[in-house]
Order: structure tokens, then sequence, then C-alpha cells
């Protein structure tokens, strides 16, 4: 008896027993036509009647009904965070389309980008990290380093102190790609220090089209935190030189970039639940917090893309064990701010 | 500004609720030959049939040059789901009109043909330009049915090309051509690419996929696992990881030198100046317990041969002798032939597991199909090797493997006294050819000398020990096993040969020089 508590399977049986009763009178009526009691039109009127019927409840109401629980399965399964008003269609009754609405409101994309952008804040007040404060005491150490002629500490400390300036300030940027590209290579300068010659990096792009693809624009720290898991994930852990590369193109709508590295790479099971997780963004929204598992960065760097340009843009990440990582960020190729559809999201 | 043609963004798909594609990434872009390797074929049906259709998705998107045409959140349903994506696809079944011409294929079997009056000279005059345009001389009049494979397959290409379609997939065509051919056709693609068009070649081989493709992407499990650019070297973990035990076979193998018997009193099988139909000429022997492995270099002479060793055909002039007596044609049960996709050809889905399995047995045994003790008493003895549950199993349910392995032990129960086997290899997936290769390796353990017979080397050298190449006329080329690591094609497990002749342990190089003509 728990089935009947659901309204649906309720109209489905009273709908089926008026199927019947309809059923049973086209019977008796063809019955009687063929007794001749009775003529013959009645019967075909109706059957034509229920025919007609038939066809009108399955276009208009069990395709949309299918339609809607199927995007409910799949919201629920974490593929989506899309407006569930527009994706439904239709909707059984004014106020549950009433309460969708709300509900997608509530779970407004520039909103959960703005709760994101909290978080960040409150990690950094957490962490006790006055830029300024931060900037002087490195551009101290650095002026001291000069002056006790050791140039090594004082290039070391204004990489640090460029790559703090480009992550701590305005978070919920845009930038060009020359200037993510650039702090990639101020990180990339601060890693070499610990690993030396162990580690190179090569930017690819087709020189026709570096003007163009430099300009595009693209949420800040997006390429960094790869480029980061590259290195501890991918290139730490092996034997031998690690080479790095990132690798730039763009199409007529998109912009490519591809993170890679030769190190460790990781196996068929490992990628699969990692492409899965990248997949089912709402998924890792709903368990924002609880999430312990590793590859944050990439979920965190995916989660935003998702939220400014929509689910067809993110990442996705190939990799085989002992080959290598490539992890490729899809994004639309705008050179303008003006561009971005989710404007909200910058304010 | 580079185009795609084709992008598959995170794409799920799923056919009764088992994924077949799980976060399926791929794009293909304008003039690039994209090589896709399947370590195994889970899922490569299906996405051939997403590419002809927009089906429904579970999730993911599809982009055609670079517009949205299908959304898991808005499905494609009734017409619309025939795909607007102008992409063809060529396989060994042909999509083309067996008993029209190459010139009607071509123009008039194709979506905006309007006319209601065919002119042939018009036809012939359209196409003239096309083969021209890639040095081919089919003529537009010849019929479908007459065409070799390959000349089927430029057809198939034109049609493409005429009919203004963008991307063209080409699935597993290498073991149906020779290597000479497949270059021409390499040199095509190239020539298309460069005009604009897009390929997406399924090869086996990664080895395959480099010397053709521009970029190469390796599928496992319904997933692309990584993309290789065409000058980057073949991953060798890839190998150790996917085809760990067909390394370990060719590497016992390499080391196992001692099964073959050599000499004229070891000598099973002998051809001598066979002639029939294409072959011409043709002579070569095979030991006890040799493998032998007969590449057709122009794909024209497999067909004929098998004929002519099955008895089905007469040969015009030579011999064949076996064990010192000559052939005796029809239904000569010293002969034991497997032929091409045998779980197709060689299976009868209306007779039973175990009279499949008895069909080549009655030489051996009178009276086996009245005799139910016979048959009682020999599923006793395979059930521990074939597995129990096969036997009440109707043919059609058995699993590939099932079925590979009730046509092998057939021929194993028959008892031959040499085995030939037609392209053993062919469209099937890496766990499967391990399978087959230790299924010819009982042959071979029993002294049975088998000769496999291929256009495509492939897998096929890793279990030989000797290698005829056979062209037209009759030119053999020969090499030893010894010599394999220096065979002037691109061909997998090539590196193991150039390991063990570098290390010099397990055999040593001959001196003379290769190839060595004999005839």
């Amino acid at each position: 008896m728990k089935r009947f508590e659901y309204l649906s399977i309720r109209v489905m049986a009273l709908l089926a027993a008026a199927l019947c009763i309809h059923l049973f009178l086209i019977a008796v009526l063809l019955f009687l036509a063929f007794m001749g009691h009775a003529p013959f039109w009645p019967a075909i009127l109706s059957l034509v009647l229920l025919l007609g019927l038939l066809w009108w409840f399955g276009a208009m109401i069990l395709k949309p009904y299918l339609h809607m629980e199927r995007t409910m399965r799949l919201f629920l399964d974490g593929y989506t965070t899309a407006d569930l008003t527009h994706l439904c269609q239709t909707a059984p009754t004014p106020m549950v389309y009433q309460m969708l609405a709300h509900m997608m409101k509530i779970m407004d994309s520039s909103e959960l980008l703005k709760l994101n952008k909290r978080q960040a804040q409150y990690l950094a007040l957490q962490n006790q990290i006055n830029p300024h404060f931060l900037y002087n005491t490195l551009e101290s150490i650095r002026s001291e380093a000069l002056i006790a002629g050791l140039t090594g500490v004082a290039d070391m400390t204004e990489a640090l102190a460029a790559f703090f300036r480009y992550t701590i300030s305005k978070v919920e940027n845009l930038v060009s790609v020359e200037e993510e590209l650039e702090n990639c290579q101020t990180y990339f300068r601060i890693q070499q220090y610990r690993f030396g010659s162990r580690l190179d990096l090569t930017i690819e792009c087709d020189p026709e089209e570096r003007e163009e693809i430099y300009g595009c624009r693209l949420p800040k720290l997006t390429m960094q935190p790869i480029l980061e898991n590259s290195i501890i994930h991918g290139t730490e852990c092996k034997i031998g030189t690690g080479h790095l590369t990132i690798h730039l193109e763009r199409s007529g709508k998109r912009l490519l970039i591809r993170i890679s590295d030769d190190g460790v790479g990781m196996d068929e099971e490992v990628l699969s639940r990692m492409n899965e997780r990248l997949g089912r963004s709402g998924q890792a929204f709903a368990s924002q917090g609880s999430e312990t598992r590793g590859g944050i960065a990439l979920v965190n760097v995916n989660n935003r893309i998702h939220l400014l340009f929509g689910e067809e843009y993110g990442l996705h990440v190939f990799s085989m064990p002992g080959v290598g990582t490539d992890v490729e960020i899809n994004l639309p190729a705008i050179a303008n701010d003006r561009e971005l559809k989710n404007k909200e999201a910058l304010k | 500004m580079r185009e795609e043609v084709y992008r598959m963004e995170r794409v799920t798909y799923c056919e009764q609720g088992v994924a077949l594609l799980e976060n399926f990434s791929m794009a293909i872009w304008t003039g690039e030959i994209l090589g896709l390797v399947p370590a195994n074929h889970f899922g490569l049906s299906a996405l051939l049939r997403l590419l002809r259709q927009n089906l429904p998705l579970h999730y993911g998107f599809v982009y055609y040059k670079e517009r949205l045409v299908n959304d898991w959140r808005f499905p494609c349903t009734g017409m619309n789901r025939v795909s607007t994506n102008r992409v063809s696809i060529i396989q060994n079944q042909s999509c083309l009109a067996k008993d029209l011409t190459v010139a009607d294929n071509i123009f008039v079997l194709r979506p905006g043909f309007r006319k209601r009056l065919m002119q042939p000279g018009i036809l012939r005059e359209q196409l003239k330009p096309f083969m021209e345009d890639i040095g081919m001389e089919i003529p537009a009049d010849a019929y479908i049915e007459d065409l070799s494979t390959f000349e089927r397959f430029v057809v198939e290409l034109l049609k493409a090309v005429v009919a203004g379609n963008h991307l063209v997939v080409l699935e597993d065509i290498s073991t149906f051509i020779s290597a000479a051919e497949l270059e021409k056709l390499s040199r095509i693609l190239r020539h298309y690419a460069k005009q604009g068009m897009s390929f997406l070649y399924v090869a086996a081989h990664f080895e395959e996929a480099q010397q053709i493709c521009d970029r190469a992407a390796l599928m496992l499990n319904g997933q692309i696992i990584k993309c290789f650019g065409g000058a980057e070297k073949p991953p060798d973990p890839f190998f150790l990881r996917c085809t760990e035990d067909f390394d370990r076979h060719v590497r016992e193998r390499m080391a196992r030198q001692d099964r073959t018997e050599t000499g004229p009193d070891h000598i099973v099988f002998r051809m001598e100046n066979l002639c029939s139909g294409l072959v011409e000429n043709l002579s070569f022997s095979a030991c006890k317990g040799e493998c032998l492995v007969v590449q057709d270099l122009d794909n024209c002479m497999i067909q004929e041969l098998v004929s002519v060793l099955s008895g089905g055909t007469r040969q015009k002039s030579g011999s064949i002798w076996i064990n010192g007596t000559l052939s005796g044609g029809l239904n000569d049960r010293r002969v034991g032939i497997i032929q091409e996709l045998p779980v197709h050809t060689m299976l009868f889905p209306n007779m039973s597991y175990l009279d499949n399995l008895c069909f080549t047995l009655d030489h051996r045994m009178k009276g086996v199909w009245g005799r139910g003790k016979i048959k009682k008493s020999l599923r006793r003895e395979y059930a521990g090797l074939l597995g129990e549950d096969v036997f009440d199993t109707p043919i059609e349910r058995l699993t590939e493997r099932q079925k590979y392995d009730l046509i092998y032990t057939r021929i194993f129960l028959q008892d031959p006294d040499i085995v030939f086997c037609v392209q053993p290899f062919k469209s099937a997936e890496v766990s499967l050819r391990i399978h087959i290769m230790e299924l010819l390796e009982r042959f071979l353990n029993r002294g049975i000398p088998v000769v496999i017979m291929a256009v495509n080397l492939a897998d096929s050298l890793a279990l030989a020990d000797r290698l005829l190449r056979v062209g037209r006329g009759g030119t053999v080329q020969e090499y030893c096993r010894e010599e394999f690591a220096a065979l002037p094609v691109n061909t997998p497990w090539l590196y193991l040969y150039q390991e063990g002749q570098g290390d010099g342990m397990n055999f040593q190089t001959r001196s003379r020089d290769i190839p060595v003509l004999r005839q």
C-alpha cells in the first residue's frame, strides 16, 4: 500500500480504471450492435474517442511527465545544477512550478559563486593573511637579500611576492590568458627553486593565433591550480625529469587549454572516478565541505567554470599510469567580460 | 583559426541500463586524421551508432561543426534522431548497392539528387576528375560486386566526398586490405584531409594509427584514456598494461625454439608451383610444429587458396602434398581450415553445441552421429576444458570466447595434419586475441603445423616461426624468426623482436641479406 502514497500512482490507477470501464462499455456497445439491438456508430465513435484520448494523453501528459521524471533523476544524481523549471518544460501544478522556481532562486549560480567567494575570504581571514603586510614583508626580504648580494633569494622573494599579489587580489575577476600564463610561469619559477632542472615547462601556442588566444578571458586561477596538481601529483613522485606542457588552442567558439605532464599518471578506475566527479558538479555542490578525497583543485576550478559559463564547458582528465596526465580545460572563447552570460556572478 | 568538426563532451550513453560510453570526450579538427585505438571493443559500436545518429544521451553534449546537435537535456526523438551531422562510416560491411555501378552509387544514391533520367555519359564525366584527383582508375560503369575490397573502400570514400560529408569514420579497415593498399589509402586520406575533410580512423594497433594519423586516442572500457600526438613514441607502459599477456607470449616463444622440427624429414605439408586464379607458381612447405604466416601482399589470393585447400576448386597446375601423399581434395580431413571470422561462418545455430563440436569427427569415429554414447563421453572429457554449462547453451547465446573455443576444439578433435587459419585475429579485441593465440598454440604443441593466412601482419607475427610475404606472380619473400626485427614494416611487437636481437640471448641473427627471394 506504500506505493499509493504518491499522487502519480493514484492518478495512474484512476486512469487505468477509467480505461477499463471505457473498454468495457465499448465491448457492451459492440455486443449489442452485433446482436442487432443497437446501431454500430456509438461503438465506433467511442473507440475513435478512446484512441484520440490515448494519443492526447501520451503526447500531452505521459511524455512531459517522463521527461520531467528523467530530468529530476539526473538532477538528484548530481549531473546538473541548471534551471529545473527550464529543463522540465512543464510542471504538474502551478504551485510545484513556483516551488521549483523558488528552489532554483535559492541555489542561483551567482549566489553559489558568491558563497564560494565568501568561503575563500573566510579562509584568508582564518589564515590571518593581510595582503599589504605580506607584500611589504616580502619586499623587505628582497631588499635585504640584494644588499647582502643574495640574488637567488631576492629573485625567489620577488617571484613569491608576484605570485601572492596575483593570487590574493580580486579572485572573482576574469583575467586574460596572458596574465594567467604569467602567473603560471611565476609559480613555476618558485617550484624550480625546489626541483631545479628536474622540472621543465613548455608553453605551446600557434604563433599566428597567439595574440588572439592571449587576449581571451578566463576565470582567475584556472590554470595555476592545475599546474600545481600536475607538479605535486604527477611529476613529484616521478624519477627523472618531469616535463610540463601548457598547450593553447582556439576554435571558432572555444578556447582549449591542455595542461600535460609526463608523471606517474593514474589508472583507469581513478581516472573514471575523477571524470565522474567533474561531470557531476551538482553532487560537488551538495557535498560542499564534506569532500575529503583528492582532486579538490580540479573540482573547484570545474565548478567555477560551470557556474560562470554553463555545464557545456569545464574540465576533463585523460591519463595513463606511467605515461602521464592531460587536463583539458574547455572554455568559451570570449575576448571581453561583456560577452559573459552570467555577468551577475562577477558583481 | 582551426575549426572543430565533431566534438563529444563528457558523453555518457546507456543502453538497457548499461553505460556503454562513460564521460567520453573527443574532438576532431578540420583536416585532421584522428586515430582511435580501442584496447577492448566495449562501447565502440555504441560510439559508431552515436556518430551516425543523435541518440538520446544519459549525459553530455555533441557538437557538429561547433553547433550543439545533441544535448542530454533535450533529447532528439522521432525523425530528428536521424543525424543532421554529415558523417560517413566505412566498414567491412558495405553500404553500397551491389547491383549498381560505381557512378550510380556515388552520384545517384545521394541525398539531394533530383534528376529523373540518368545519363551515364554525364555521370562518367563527373566522376573522372574525382578519380584523377586521387590517382585511381576505377571504371565508372563497373558494378560494385566486381570491385576489390580496396576499390570498394575508395568508392565509399568518394561517395562521402561527393555528398559533402565532413567526417568519415574508417573502422578497422587494415584487416581487409593489404599493406600496399593501406599505404595508397593513407595517401588518399591525406589528400582529402588537406582539402578540409576529417577522418576518424579506428585501428586495432597503436603503430598503425600512428603511421596514418595526426593524433591517436586510446580507448578503454568506453572512455578515452589518453591522446598522443603523431610524433610521440608509442607508450611502452600501454603495452605492458593492456597487452601484458601478448608480450609474455611473444617473449616465451622467442625463448622457446625447440618445438619446430625442421629438415626434409619433418616436412608435413608441401605446395609445389600451385596455379589457380590469381595464385601463380606458389610453393612453400611447413614442418612439424611450425607456425608459418603467409602474408598476401596484394589481397588477392587468400580466398582462392582456401578454396583449393578445402577442395572446392581444382588447381590449374601444381600439387599439394600432405605427409608424402597428395591432398585428397574435398573432405580431406587431414587439412583443418579455420575460416575468416569463424564465429559467423563456421557455426550452425540450429545444431546443438555437441553436434557443432563433433561436426568433423566422422572420419575418426564411425557412427558418431547415431551413437549418443560417444557424444556423452566427449562431453565428459571436454567439460573440464570448455565448461559444463556451454553444452546446454544454444549457439547464439554463447559468448564470443566460447564460440572460438568451440570452433578451435572442433578442429582439434578433427586431428588434422595441418591447420590453415584465415586472419584469425581479425576484429577481435585484445583479450580475445590472446585467447586465440593460446588456442593456436594447442595445435603447435601437439606438433600440428599452423599456417596463418593474412593480409595484415598485425598479431600473427607474435606466433610465427617463419613469414612468407607473397606478392602477385608468386614472388615470395621469406623471413625467419631471427629476421623479424628487420622487417620493413611498422608492425606491432616489432620492438620485442628488436629487443631480442639486441640482447642476443635468444637467437643469433643470420648474416645473409634479406629479403630472400625464392621465386
